[in-house]
């Protein structure tokens, strides 16, 4: 939504202040493990969104970086002898850098192709990086890995988990603030709208590609080696989940695919929702029906996602003609002129 | 390795290729010509198993002669589905937004399945699931057989459809410029309504075979969807014969590796292959400009 | 907006809700049975489980759910724990890891669960038993039995079930035992890539080849295949005596007993690790009794079991949920036994305390459950289990090993042809 810089300023120091102050006060494990998890599909889907959104390239693999990073940091903890407790949150960053290492070749390979092709490469690689975890042998097959795990109280374990999470979601959210108004997110968008165009007027397409995708790849490391610091074990078929793949991308959709707060957003009602519902409501044999219905009715009543379908309601209702932010599709000429 | 078990393999692959293809078939019109990710495929053929199951056991209807009941009661459901929420995305946010619709599909349907008929694992039975004959020291089981000339047949049919008919241009030249056809009398929106109404019509067949020759339960589906759209891909966007190719590949492929090498690389195998494939053939095996511009 | 969207809307909003309504009676988490006058006026004592009542575990995790409800019920009508009624508090997790961590600390820290109970599957218990240990809770569960779920420095988690290690190993002790005449000379071992079944194949393998069974054949196989044809045309082209199947569910034994058929193979010995045990649906699955017949499965339970308590189990079951005894899987007596464990700990102890009962069912004292004897080892796995090998003959479950065990019948050996 545009919004003059101080009420934009406030708004985000509101959501900081929320996000530092919500597990103190809805401080029942039950939340703040709900907390944890829909954090690091925040920290993902914004990160997805980076690359997928502003590029118009729908990737359904990222759950390779995922599980690479869940890995890297087990595998790592386990073979230096980190103890268990705060250290082990150094490999966090090195998990993103793994993730984003592997991002390179994987990402140089499925970028040569578009559309439909690349979805489906995606998918190959993601099932190529599930098998070889079961079938390696330092991976512990389908055994899988333990990494050590912190003796925090009760009382603690969520909140240490969630604050470390909460940091990778501010530095994931300021770095996708920072590519969507450089230069080089004018690139990506211009490749959204019309790859053959920007190439034409100059754009390195294949490098900023490739730049995005490696970029988006090391947010989800990060969070793949906390979640599994978290649960404590690792197996490769939720690892390498491709219900992840899956439960991002739908994520950014719900909140509004290209927009800077929506992924956030989607990410935020999805994840506690799903959790909360299957918690709640689980036990009732009705609770898919139900849950794929209210999927059903959000789409219809506001099928473009949730930030552009109320954009379009308000500037409807304001009676002016739709506003269109540089999020907007369909701006070709703008962005490509921007690019220039 | 002997010959004769290499020979078996590829006899193996190339009957369930047939059952793949068959899956696969309604797809290649709602994925690879309608560009709407179908994440629901794996929940419609589970819906398709259970149909097949209720007129068999409950009506005594035999698993082929029941198709004329489930492939156009399919129809139906399709031609509902986009009616209902396909129909009213818009044009860019189509693919995307259709991914969210389809699973929303698919976990509807198998928490209906669920609380209809729970979730203990059944398989289709009739005198030709198990019985074989004998061929050049082979046993080929009938069902395989037939499901195989079913991919064929249907794949046949929606190739005419597509290419032959005046509902196919239709299709194919609203895909390419919807402008352009409506200026020219085409119906778009009922053209996409058919086009999904078949895609999943078709798909009330593979169900049926999938049942036959698997044992399912509701959550069946979610296995199968990235085996079938990457089945799609490899054939090519449009290109129907490519779709019972790209399926034979694909399964013949992993049974040879599973025999000469080891089953737990098999299924990496093909996806590497499928990755180098469409590296050098990003249109697909088969990919045809024809169709859609790309 | 148009209206035609409103209306669809308000469409699916308004079916899910009716079936939702339709559907809820048959959902109540509720212990089922109403307590005696005996408890009624003390409060209820709740305690909690997560179970996946959906997804890929969902056949088992329903199962698990049916049997903690007869032990519930079966509790309340002798008088509740210390006679505090039992209230059964279950909870979905959807066969997903993230939702059982969540799920737990739910049951404990929201819902104030005194006592907890495991989940299915070793995928989940490992995760669950990590957040459970944090509480300080007993975890007693009856389907985490892989050596994974083990040796974690966890001092909570017990497993009334047979550790899934030893599971084969009456089975390949049986078939060493037998006379030249009638011993398999060779065997083929397949087995799906999962940690509840991997484990158990070398060991049988190791004691089968000691007795001069020949390997012909040894492949581990995906947990998802998308064809089973050629694993199983190569094991029928091996021409093995014995066959080993390591699967974890129905569909996998289901595929290789239609693909043997169809290549008109049929071994003398036949045993599947899991999938058989499943009654009626793994009969379905096959194709009837006929192909069953001669099937063997490995197993600390079946409907069958010569056991007061077992049977007493069997005839509730069928009573409430219908169907025949043949219905009845393990899992029912799996989810039972956790019951039992912890009522009898509870009642040796006097108490609810958790530390109370993990040392207590450490003591080293042995239990009775619907399933033998449970006595924990070190680790929290079952050392006393009754280890039983089960085969399907003329449509029913029968106990075959240990041959001359109380209620054992011979085995049928060799398997018959199929269908005949």
């Amino acid at each position: 939504m545009r919004l003059r810089p101080p009420a934009r300023a406030l708004l985000v120091a509101t959501a900081v202040a929320i996000l530092g102050v919500f597990p103190l006060i809805f401080s029942s494990p039950t939340s703040t493990s709900i907390a944890v998890f829909t954090l690091i599909f925040m920290v993902a889907a914004c990160a997805w969104n980076m690359f997928a959104g502003s590029s118009g390239y729908i990737a359904l693999g990222h759950a390779v970086y995922f599980g690479c990073g869940a890995y890297t940091l087990t595998l790592l903890a386990n073979h230096l002898g980190f103890a268990a407790g705060w250290g082990v949150f150094a490999l966090v960053p090195v998990a993103g850098i793994v993730a984003g290492l592997i991002a390179v070749p994987t990402g140089l390979i499925a970028l040569r192709a578009r559309r439909h092709t690349f979805v489906v490469i995606t998918i190959a690689f993601m099932f190529i990086f599930q098998l070889a975890a079961f079938n390696l042998g330092f991976t512990g097959g389908s055994s899988g890995l333990q990494p050590p795990t912190p003796l925090w109280s009760v009382d603690t374990y969520n909140l240490n988990f969630y604050y470390v999470t909460a940091v990778v979601l501010l530095a994931t959210f300021v770095l996708t603030w920072l590519v969507r108004r450089s230069r080089f997110g004018l690139q990506l968008l211009s490749i959204r709208d019309d790859e053959e165009r920007a190439r034409g007027l100059g754009v390195r397409v294949a490098r900023v590609k490739l730049s995005a995708f490696v970029l988006s790849a090391i947010p989800v490391g990060m969070v793949g080696g906390i979640y599994a610091y978290f649960l404590g074990q690792i197996f490769p078929q939720f690892a390498f989940d491709p219900l992840f793949d899956l439960s991002i991308a739908l994520m950014a959709f719900i909140g509004g695919l290209g927009t800077l707060v929506g992924p956030l957003l989607g990410a935020l009602v999805l994840e506690s929702l799903q959790q909360y519902f299957t918690v709640q409501y689980g036990s009732s044999q009705a609770y898919l029906i139900i849950y794929g219905a209210l999927f059903l009715v959000v789409v219809l009543l506001l099928p473009r996602g949730v930030i552009p379908s109320l954009e379009e309601l308000i500037s409807r209702a304001r009676a002016e003609p739709p506003e269109q932010g540089p999020e907007e599709p369909g701006r070709t000429a703008d962005t490509i002129e921007a690019v220039r | 390795m002997s010959a004769s078990s290499l020979a078996k393999a590829v006899v193996d692959g190339i009957l369930t290729g047939g059952v793949y293809a068959l899956m696969a078939a309604g797809l290649t019109l709602i994925f690879g010509v309608m560009d709407i990710i179908n994440i629901a495929q794996g929940a419609l053929i589970v819906l398709g198993a259970y149909m097949s199951y209720v007129l068999s056991v409950h009506l005594g209807i035999d698993l082929f002669v029941g198709l004329i009941i489930t492939i156009p009661a399919f129809f139906v459901l399709g031609v509902a589905i986009e009616w209902a929420f396909m129909r009213r995305l818009r044009e860019q946010d189509r693919t995307a937004m259709s991914i969210l619709v389809t699973y929303a599909v698919a976990i509807i349907i198998e928490g209906l399945l669920s609380v209809i008929f729970g979730v203990d694992y059944l398989q289709l039975r009739a005198s030709y699931v198990d019985s074989t004959f004998h061929i050049l020291g082979f046993y080929l089981p009938y069902i395989y057989v037939f499901g195989f000339l079913l991919a064929i047949g249907l794949l046949g049919v929606l190739y005419w459809i597509l290419y032959r008919t005046h509902f196919g241009r239709g299709v194919r030249g609203s895909l390419q410029n919807r402008t352009a056809a409506e200026l020219i009398g085409v119906n778009v929106n009922r053209v996409r309504a058919v086009s999904v109404g078949i895609g999943v019509a078709v798909t009330a067949a593979g169900g049926m075979v999938f049942g036959a020759t698997n044992a399912f339960n509701p959550s069946s589906g979610y296995d199968l969807i990235s085996r079938l759209l990457s089945i799609v891909i490899l054939a090519g966007l449009g290109s129907i014969a490519g779709a019972l190719v790209a399926a034979l590949f694909m399964v013949t492929l992993e049974d040879v590796v599973a025999v000469v090498w080891s089953p737990v690389w098999a299924t990496l195998v093909y996806y590497a292959s499928l990755i180098v494939v469409l590296s050098f053939r990003p249109g697909g095996l088969f990919g045809s400009a024809a169709v859609r511009a790309q | 907006m148009r209206r035609g969207t409103w209306m669809v809307a308000a469409g699916v909003l308004a079916a899910a809700l009716l079936v939702g309504c339709g559907s809820s009676s048959s959902s109540s988490s509720s212990g089922g049975g109403s307590a005696s006058n005996a408890s009624s006026n003390k409060s209820p004592v709740v305690i909690g489980t997560s179970l996946s009542l959906s997804g890929d575990f969902s056949a088992d995790g329903q199962a698990f759910q049916k049997g903690y409800q007869l032990w519930a019920s079966d509790v309340n009508k002798a008088g509740g724990l210390l006679g505090h009624p039992v209230k059964l508090d279950v909870v979905s997790d959807a066969s997903s890891p993230a939702q059982v961590v969540t799920n737990y600390q739910k049951l404990i820290s929201s819902d104030h669960a005194k006592l907890v109970f495991g989940p299915f599957s070793t995928l989940l218990t490992v995760p669950a038993s990590k957040v459970v240990n944090r509480y300080g809770y007993a975890f007693v569960e009856g389907a985490g039995g892989a050596p994974a779920a083990f040796g974690n420095g966890l001092h909570n988690i017990f497993d009334v079930s047979l550790p899934v290690i030893d599971n084969l190993v009456p089975f390949a002790k049986w078939v060493a035992s037998l006379p030249a005449s009638e011993r398999p000379k060779t065997a083929a071992y397949a087995t799906s890539d999962d940690p509840f079944t991997q484990p158990q194949i070398p060991l049988a393998q190791n004691i089968m080849s000691a007795a001069g069974i020949k390997t012909v054949y040894s492949k581990v196989f995906p947990a998802e295949v998308t064809d089973y044809a050629p694993i199983a045309t190569a094991v029928a082209s091996s021409k093995a005596d014995a066959v080993v199947l390591g699967s974890v569910d129905v569909p996998t034994v289901s595929a290789f007993v239609h693909a043997f058929i169809q290549q008109h193979y049929s071994p003398k010995v036949f045993i599947a690790t899991a999938g058989p045990d499943q009654g009626a649906a793994f009969l379905k699955a096959a194709g009837g009794a006929k192909n069953a017949e001669g099937i063997m499965y490995p197993n600390g339970w079946y409907p069958g079991y010569a056991n007061a308590q077992s049977q007493k189990l069997v005839s509730e079951y069928v009573a409430k949920y219908g169907g025949t005894p043949a219905d009845v899987n393990a899992d029912v007596a799996e989810a039972y036994s956790v019951g039992q464990a912890i009522a009898q700990a509870v009642a040796a102890t006097h108490s609810l305390d958790n530390p109370k009962i993990i040392s207590y069912l450490h003591s080293g004292v042995t239990l009775n459950s619907v399933q033998g004897p449970v006595k924990f080892n070190a680790q929290g796995e079952n050392g006393q289990a009754a280890a039983f090998v089960f085969q399907w003959q003329k449509g029913n479950q029968v106990q075959v090993l240990p041959v001359g065990a109380s209620g054992s019948k011979p085995p049928l050996i060799p398997k018959p042809n199929w269908g005949s």
